[in-house]
């Protein structure tokens, strides 16, 4: 496509839409106004119905948690496919040597680096897990601690360079945590069926609000999420990082 | 709406402009990455701080270094058959 068939193409779509745009922009709702009724009524009800204070895990993994289980399925397969693509042109031997440019030095690791990465590391896996246990009770949850796990695993790789890295960040063990994590989840849904309850009713006790195992399934279905999200974070960088590896010359 | 979230807004549009602008892969992805820790902060000043996590480690940390994970791969040309 040229510049001037793209201008073009822009001019066309421009005299179609600019005419509705103030109509559009003047129909919006006032900033921070809520019309719907959704947020209120979960605010009014989930404290005492469900013994939590945090809202949006509430509706994330008890009153919409099968959107969740359906979220958590996208993730699971997005990241079995990267690993299937990744390693099945690559093979899954775990090669030490880094991949070299010609004429270009790989810089040795600095020591300030190599120290804040060291002390950032377990401080930000550490907050991750916060996050994760407090989900029902302040923001946060399953997913968002798991990634912030997932971040101090990538400070962990800044630290001690790759080799040091594979040691602990092996295949195996972060495919069981990932796949793991998705079973639970799945799983944690048929739970109540054996008592004669719907998917994912929430029938555990629910404990006493603003306690780190307040809202009953939800403090399940919550861990499920972490395990999956910090594992298939964890597989994806493994998987990526492990391109810019140097062939195996015996393979 | 306070003068810390139109000059939030305002950081928003210009580093995204700043993504779009940048032609080199490596600073686009840095940009990316800037523009991301300004998404995060307007999220956490939108009282969404659940959200500005995900988008924090996401944004900020993981995809762009996947990004760059990806660049250095195609630099150092693993030639495959």
């Amino acid at each position: 496509m040229t510049p001037r068939l793209r201008l073009v193409l822009l001019a066309l779509a421009l005299a179609c839409i600019a005419p509705a745009l103030p109509a559009v922009i003047g129909a919006l709702p006032v900033f921070g106004s809520h019309p719907l009724p959704y947020g209120d009524i979960i605010n009014r009800l989930a404290p005492a119905e469900r013994h939590v204070t945090n809202m949006v895990s509430a509706v994330n993994f008890d009153y919409r948690g099968f959107d969740t289980l359906g979220e958590e399925m996208m993730l699971f397969v997005a990241v079995t496919g990267t690993a299937v693509l990744l390693r099945g042109t690559r093979g899954e031997a775990i090669t030490a040597l880094p991949a070299t440019v010609p004429g270009r030095q790989i810089p040795p690791h600095s020591e300030a680096l190599v120290l804040t990465a060291r002390w950032f590391a377990p401080v930000t896996i550490l907050f991750g897990i916060y996050v994760v246990l407090h989900a029902t009770v302040t923001p946060g949850g399953g997913f968002q601690g798991g990634v912030i796990i997932a971040s101090g695993l990538l400070l962990l790789y800044l630290g001690e360079g790759y080799a040091g890295w594979r040691r602990f960040m092996r295949n195996g063990p972060l495919d069981a945590i990932e796949g793991g994590g998705a079973a639970a989840y799945a799983l944690a849904g048929f739970g109540p069926m054996l008592v004669g309850a719907q998917y994912l009713q929430n029938v555990l006790p629910l404990g006493s609000m603003k306690l780190l195992l307040s809202g009953g399934l939800m403090v399940v279905v919550n861990a499920s999420v972490a395990f999956a999200v910090a594992g298939g974070f964890g597989i994806l960088f493994v998987e990526f990082l492990e391109e810019t590896r140097a062939e195996d010359p015996t393979q | 709406m306070t003068l810390l979230l139109v000059l939030l807004f305002v950081l928003t549009a210009v580093a995204g402009t700043g993504v779009v602008l940048s032609r080199d892969p490596r600073r686009q992805v840095l940009a990316m990455s800037a523009n991301g820790l300004i998404l995060a902060l307007l999220f956490f000043a939108l009282q969404a701080p659940d959200v500005a996590y995900s988008e924090l480690v996401v944004g900020t940390a993981a995809l762009p270094v996947l990004y760059l994970v990806v660049l250095a791969s195609i630099r150092a040309g693993r030639t495959r058959e």
